[in-house]
C-alpha cells in the first residue's frame, strides 16, 4: 500500500545530529541545503570556502567520518550520525596540527585561501597513509588546487608534516 | 543555491520503483549526487522529488560461482579499495583508482556513474570489454542488460524509467584472461578511453575491445576484434596499427573541447596498442 | 552550427509547396513540435519545441518568421525562442529550396543553428549531433507524409 504522499509546497524539515569539531550538533535542514551553506552561513564557520562551485577545486574540502567530501555539492542532511572536522577544529587546545604548523615552516600557502581544504585533504591521506610516496601524496592531493604556489612547497609541507607525525607528533 | 525539491527516502527497490512510476519525470534517483546535483546547481534540470536510494542493500561485492558481483551502490573508493576487486579484476581496481579525484571517489557511486551515462567516463568502457551484465530491477521483475547493450547515447541507458540498477555481473576472469584499460585526458574528464579483455593460450581468443569518451557512449568496437582472433601474440601485433584505425573510426567520436573527431580517433588508436601491450605484459 | 539536408520526395513540385504550407501537417514533421499556430498566413507562426538529451529538456515557445518567398522554389524563414528554465535561447536560419528531378522533387535546407546560455554546457559535440538528428528525423517525416498519401 502506497505511504500517503506529501505536497512539494511543504517545507520538508529533517532534523540532524552529527558532531562538529568534536562538538554535538542538533539542527534541521531542509533537503536541499547544502553542507558548505550551512556549515559558513548557520554555523558560522568560514574557513571552508565556495570556489568553483563543481566539486573540481577542493577549496571547500570538509571531513566527513575522516573522509575529504566535496560540501558545495554535498547535501547537509547526508552528515546525520556522522562526524564532520573542519579546519577550525584541527588545532587542539590552541595547539597547530602538525600539518597547519608544517604549512607555516615551509611556505605552502600564500593567499590562503586554497589552504582549509588543501590542509584536510591532506590530513585525509596521512590518516590513510601515514607514509606516502610522492607519487601517492600527488594522486591523491590531485584534486585541490592551488593557484599560488606552483604545489612544490605544499608537497614539502605535507612530506615534513608527515614526517613529524611518524615520529609521535 | 538548489531549487527546492521533497526527499523520499525508500527502503525497497519495489518502493523506489513504484515512486519512479508514480511521479515520472518530476522525480529522480539520488544516490552520491556527484552528477545530478551538478546538473542540478546548474539549472540544467528541475526535480520535485529526490529518490535517496542509500537505503537499499545494494553495497556489496561478492566473488562466487566464477562470477564478481558488485552492488550498485558501491562507491568507487569502496571499489578501488575492495580486496576481491583487486585480486581478481586489478584493471578494474586501477581504473576506479583514477576516477575523477579523491572527493568524487568518496561519494559517487558505481550505479550513479552508470546511469548517469556522461560520454566522458571510465567504468562503462571497461565493462563492455569485462562482458559485465547489469542486473535492472523494478517492482515485478528483474532483467539483465548486457554491457554493451546498456548504454544507448549521451545520457542515456537502456534502462526502462521505472527500473533500479541494482548490481553489476562480471565474469571472474581466468589464469589466461588478460585486459587492460588506459585512458588520456588533460581536461577534468577523460578524453579517451579505450579498454581490451582476451584470452591468451598461445593464441588469442575472445578479443574484446572496447572505446570510450570519444563519442556520445562507450561501444564495442568488433571491426577491430577481428583482426586479433585466433592470432598469436606476435601476429596481432603486426596488427596493431590497422586495428588502431578501425576502432578509431568505430568510436564515433565528436569534435568538441576535449579535442576534434580526426584527434581522437588518433589517440584511440594510440591507446589501443599500449592497452593491449600492456594487457600483455 | 551550420546543417545541409536533402531529401528526394517521389511527389511533383507543387503538391510539396503546399504541403510547407499546410502548417498542421508541416508542424507535425518537426520532432518535438507541437501547439503550432499561424499569427498572420504566410508570415509569422508559432509554435513549441520540446527536446531532449537523456534527462536535459528544453521547452522552446518559438516564433518563426518568413523573410523571404520565391514561388514553388525558395523559403526562407527566420525562428527563435528561449526556455527561461534552463536560461537558453535558440535561434535558426533556415533557407529551403526546392528543384524538380524528373518526376520526383528534391527538397533541400540549409539550417544555421544557435543554441545560447546554459544549455551550451552539454557541449557543442551533443547539442550539434542533436540538431542534426532532429533535422534528420524532419526531412524523413515531410518524405513520409508525402509520399504516402498519393
Amino acid at each position: 500500500m502506497a505511504k500517503p504522499m506529501s505536497k512539494v509546497s511543504e517545507a520538508q524539515l529533517i532534523p540532524i545530529s552529527f558532531t562538529l569539531n568534536g562538538r554535538l550538533q542538533e539542527i534541521e535542514v531542509q533537503p536541499h541545503e547544502l553542507l558548505l551553506d550551512v556549515v559558513r552561513e548557520r554555523l558560522g564557520l568560514t574557513g571552508v570556502k565556495r570556489s568553483c562551485d563543481v566539486q573540481v577545486c577542493g577549496a571547500c574540502t570538509l571531513l566527513v567520518d575522516g573522509r575529504p567530501v566535496s560540501a558545495c555539492t554535498t547535501l547537509a542532511f547526508e552528515v546525520r550520525g556522522r562526524s564532520v572536522l573542519t579546519i577550525e577544529g584541527l588545532a587542539e587546545n590552541g595547539k597547530l596540527h602538525p600539518l597547519q604548523q608544517a604549512f607555516i615552516d615551509h611556505g605552502g600557502f600564500q593567499c590562503g585561501f586554497c589552504t582549509p581544504g588543501m590542509i584536510l585533504a591532506a590530513k585525509a591521506l596521512l590518516d590513510e597513509n601515514p607514509d606516502p610516496s610522492e607519487a601517492e601524496l600527488k594522486h591523491f592531493m590531485h584534486g585541490n588546487i592551488c593557484r599560488c604556489t606552483g604545489y612544490k612547497k605544499i608537497i614539502e609541507s605535507i612530506m615534513a608534516a608527515a614526517k613529524t607525525m611518524r615520529s609521535g607528533k | 543555491m538548489l531549487r527546492r525539491f521533497r526527499l523520499e527516502e525508500p527502503e525497497s527497490v519495489s518502493e523506489v520503483s513504484e515512486l519512479l512510476g508514480r511521479f515520472g519525470d518530476s522525480a529522480k534517483i539520488y544516490a552520491g549526487g556527484t552528477e545530478l546535483l551538478l546538473a542540478m546547481k546548474e539549472g540544467l534540470v528541475q526535480y520535485e522529488r529526490l529518490i535517496n536510494v542509500k537505503k537499499l542493500k545494494c553495497k556489496d561485492v561478492t566473488l562466487e560461482s566464477g562470477q564478481v558481483t558488485i552492488g550498485a551502490l558501491c562507491t568507487h573508493h569502496e571499489l578501488e579499495t575492495s580486496q576481491a576487486i583487486k585480486e581478481n579484476l586489478p584493471a578494474f581496481a586501477k581504473l576506479e583508482h583514477n576516477v575523477a579525484n579523491v572527493r568524487v571517489r568518496q561519494v559517487g557511486t558505481i550505479g550513479g556513474n552508470l546511469c548517469f551515462a556522461e560520454p566522458h567516463a571510465d567504468p562503462g568502457t571497461l565493462l563492455i570489454a569485462l562482458d559485465a551484465k547489469m542486473i535492472a530491477e523494478k517492482s515485478a521483475s528483474t532483467r539483465e542488460i548486457s554491457a554493451e547493450k546498456f548504454f544507448i547515447d549521451a545520457f542515456e541507458t537502456a534502462l526502462e524509467p521505472d527500473e533500479v540498477l541494482t548490481q553489476i555481473v562480471i565474469p571472474a576472469p581466468t589464469a589466461s584472461a588478460r585486459n587492460a584499460y588506459l585512458k588520456f585526458g588533460y581536461l577534468e574528464r577523460p578524453s579517451v578511453g579505450v579498454a581490451v579483455a582476451f584470452n591468451l593460450n598461445g593464441q588469442i581468443s575472445s578479443m574484446r575491445i572496447a572505446v570510450g569518451c570519444a563519442g556520445p557512449a562507450p561501444r564495442r568496437v568488433q571491426e577491430a576484434e577481428a583482426l586479433f582472433e585466433g592470432k598469436s601474440k606476435d601476429d596481432a601485433e603486426r596488427n596493431l596499427a590497422e586495428a588502431g584505425l578501425l576502432a578509431g573510426r568505430a568510436a564515433e567520436a565528436i569534435s568538441d573541447l576535449h579535442g576534434s573527431q580526426e584527434y581522437k580517433e588518433h589517440i584511440v588508436g594510440v591507446l589501443l596498442k599500449r592497452a593491449f601491450l600492456s594487457a600483455l605484459s | 552550427m551550420e546543417f545541409q539536408k536533402e531529401v528526394e520526395i517521389r511527389a511533383p513540385r507543387e503538391k510539396v509547396w503546399r504541403f510547407i504550407w499546410d502548417v498542421d501537417r508541416f508542424i507535425a514533421c518537426v520532432p518535438g513540435c507541437k501547439e503550432a499556430k499561424t499569427i498572420e498566413e504566410g508570415k509569422r507562426y508559432a509554435a513549441t519545441m520540446v527536446e531532449k538529451v537523456g534527462p536535459f529538456k528544453v521547452e522552446f515557445p518559438t516564433n518563426i518568421e518568413v523573410l523571404e518567398r520565391e514561388e514553388m522554389t525558395r523559403i526562407k524563414a527566420q525562428a527563435s525562442g528561449a526556455d527561461n528554465k534552463i536560461g537558453s535561447r535558440m535561434k535558426l536560419d533556415l533557407d529551403v529550396n526546392l528543384r524538380d528531378e524528373g518526376d520526383k522533387t528534391v527538397l533541400g535546407f540549409v539550417a544555421g543553428v544557435d543554441i545560447l546560455g546554459k544549455l551550451a554546457a552539454l557541449g557543442h559535440g551533443i547539442i550539434k549531433r542533436k540538431a542534426d538528428q532532429v533535422l534528420d528525423e524532419f526531412a524523413q517525416a515531410v518524405k513520409k507524409q508525402l509520399e504516402g498519401d498519393s
